[in-house]
């Protein structure tokens, strides 16, 4: 769980990354990373499930670098989720992208879990 | 007859009525008074709103320099009364926009500002001699500041405005190249000692509760954090010894939220005047009761809007507008409608504008001073919000104080398990949310117009300004200054004299910030699961 780039705004990051632990997920809070560091941090970590918080309206410029290292590291299969103040009609191209979930703010915790829960099955045997 | 119990947002009970009763022990002289006079809880000055209005400022920023001068000068033909910027987060951290730890977030969430240049162009064209600024930054990009208004021959001993510089509100940022918190104290020491000297109408700190508050700390303990913090720095000048008290203590400034619960909002303003005379007074013995006058800026409080439903939020601002209004606030930033959903628009700028305009000018809520004063619920709030906030000083100096409990972590602590608590809260339901908790649409029934940044070409614009400003300037000279600074840095002198001088012949502000943070180590900040 990670904010890719420099901004603050934290909160949202926090309660997700804690609802999703409370739910019995292995979570990794990575804080600030730059897109290349969470690609190489997904990597080392092997995980199944990225997710990058964006609150400033960078997103389409550091989902499309995160997407890419995960490509050149193999983990391009990963489920990647975006939250924050998302433009709806980016949701389309975001989607495109490879980007599994976006959730805007007031999604209710429970959804982003079960969602989650329901694509993650999969991978975990 | 007693129905269910109620309580207020910060949990305080509430009675199904308020009786005399209720405000018996007030001592009408020494705990209310007139506006003006202490021990001034029912307002800083002796006119209030049928003086002047409250000045109508709009914290904002985008994009570049340029731009946002364009914003500025619209928000002034609006009608708004003083300017407010808002840095873009890399100058918040300190780098220039050139840094290649700098890709993505040039103008996102504010401007960059890293040059004497870049403010000249923010401020270009603006009255900055007759309306006053907040600068939501730590005191080189106030440098900068003074030396553009010196250099339109204004004279700094008369300039009005505003530096955040506050520990507390920075402290949430969550950012790297940060010094720890004794570093940060000083510079702010520092910084504002200097402005006594050089600009003695200039705010050099404004003790900012908005951040905190919107992270989920209740009314009291919004205001205990507030006051523990600007005791910190009261404790700090004491300590070092170098101006009399009431030189500075007169010009600091202080920053709230306006949250939700109505009258628990207007009581908290009213209660922090109290609270503050009494500091000033009875703990500091400062007699001249200018000190004492709690002036504070109040924001609409972000975190209660919603991307559902969005015009709903622009219910909650007027509401909450009001309660600033009514709690008696100086400055007031209604915020934009649409912040949960995108950066403001133009449309939700000017309706942000209006909110204040129409409250001031159509409610007839400004014809009198302290409309709320003697209510016996409003009293009885007051009184209650101030006993708990000196309890919660007590806790925050039981701990060494406020820079000490963010040195061992209790801060941070704090402000990570407040969202989530918060989050559980809405998701039980306990805390209502319209639209979004209960009576949530299935769809989302209507779209807002919205803004959207380039966030693609205000690095290259940004950076090649620097390339061309690094170019140009003196490099003796620079080199000089910054040498001068850097050892001002790592010895006990004041680095603002230096600062002054750096920026004046070049130095950006990721030069100086850097100086500032290599004297004590970066910091690392902890927040983390």
């Amino acid at each position: 769980m990670v904010k890719a780039g420099l901004e603050g705004h934290w909160a949202g990051l926090i309660v997700v990354s804690n609802a999703l632990r409370d739910a019995g997920f292995e979570v990794i809070y990575g804080g600030n990373m730059t897109p290349a560091e969470v690609a190489a941090t997904a990597a080392q970590e092997d995980v199944n499930v990225v997710g990058i918080s964006s609150l400033t309206a960078n997103y389409m410029l550091t989902v499309p670098a995160v997407i890419r290292g995960l490509k050149e590291r193999g983990k391009g299969d990963v489920l990647l989720l975006l939250g924050g103040t998302i433009y709806e009609d980016d949701f389309d191209a975001l989607k495109k992208m490879g980007v599994a979930g976006i959730f805007t703010p007031g999604t209710p915790m429970e959804e982003i879990v079960n969602f989650v829960r329901e694509k993650t099955s999969a991978m975990v045997k | 007859m007693q129905t269910e119990q109620h309580f207020s947002a910060s949990g305080i009970p509430i009675k199904d009525i308020y009786t005399p009763e209720d405000t018996k022990g007030l001592d009408y002289d020494k705990d209310l008074g007139i506006a003006g006079e202490p021990p001034f809880t029912r307002g800083p000055y002796p006119t209030m709103y049928r003086g002047q209005v409250w000045t109508i400022r709009r914290l904002t920023g985008f994009n570049t320099p340029e731009d946002s001068n364009k914003l500025y000068r619209e928000q002034y033909e609006l009608g708004q009364t003083g300017f407010s910027v808002a840095p873009d987060i890399t100058t918040a951290i300190g780098v220039d926009a050139d840094d290649p730890m700098v890709e993505y977030e040039i103008g996102h969430s504010g401007l960059p500002l890293n040059t004497i240049e870049d403010v000249d162009v923010a401020f270009d064209g603006l009255p900055i001699d007759r309306a006053s600024t907040y600068l939501a930054e730590r005191g080189p990009i106030t440098a900068m500041y003074f030396a553009v208004a010196e250099k339109r021959g204004i004279d700094l001993k008369q300039l009005r405005g505003t530096t955040a510089g506050c520990m507390i509100s920075w402290g949430v940022l969550n950012i790297p190249l940060q010094p720890p918190p004794r570093g940060y104290r000083r510079y702010g020491a520092d910084f504002i000692e200097w402005c006594s000297e050089v600009a003695p109408k200039w705010n050099p700190i404004c003790h900012d509760s908005y951040n905190v508050r919107d992270l989920g700390l209740n009314a009291y303990e919004e205001l205990g954090m507030l006051f523990a913090s600007a005791i910190d720095f009261v404790e700090e000048e004491k300590r070092r010894g170098r101006i009399p008290l009431d030189r500075f203590v007169r010009r600091f400034a202080f920053n709230t939220a306006a949250h939700n619960d109505f009258f628990e909002e207007i009581a908290k303003i009213r209660a922090a005047r109290r609270i503050w005379y009494k500091i000033v007074t009875d703990r500091y013995g400062i007699q001249d009761p200018n000190c004492a006058k709690f002036r504070v800026h109040v924001q609409s409080s972000g975190s209660t809007h919603t991307a559902q439903e969005p015009y709903n939020n622009l219910i909650r601002i007027a509401y909450q507008t009001l309660a600033a209004v009514l709690g008696g606030a100086q400055s007031i930033h209604a915020n934009g409608y649409d912040e949960a959903v995108c950066l403001p628009t133009d449309q939700s700028m000017l309706l942000s504008i209006r909110t204040e305009q129409i409250a001031a000018l159509e409610t007839g809520v400004t014809n009198t001073i302290d409309p709320l004063g003697g209510s016996y619920y409003i009293e009885s709030l007051t009184d209650e919000l101030e006993e708990r906030t000196w309890e919660y000083i007590k806790m925050i100096e039981d701990m060494g104080g406020m820079a000490q409990a963010m040195q061992d972590g209790w801060y941070h602590r704090l402000l990570m398990d407040k969202p989530i608590e918060r989050q559980k809260k809405v998701d039980s339901g306990e805390i209502p949310i319209v639209g979004v908790n209960i009576f949530r649409s299935e769809k989302q029934p209507y779209k807002v117009p919205i803004f959207k940044p380039d966030p693609a070409t205000s690095r290259e614009i940004q950076a090649e300004k620097l390339r061309k400003f690094r170019e140009k300037r003196d490099k003796a000279k620079h080199a000089e200054a910054m040498k001068r600074l850097v050892e001002a840095c790592n010895s006990d002198e004041n680095v603002y004299p230096y600062v002054f001088e750096a920026v004046k012949v070049g130095a950006t502000f990721g030069e100086v910030s850097r100086a500032q943070v290599d004297a004590y180590g970066e910091w690392p900040y902890p927040i983390g699961l």
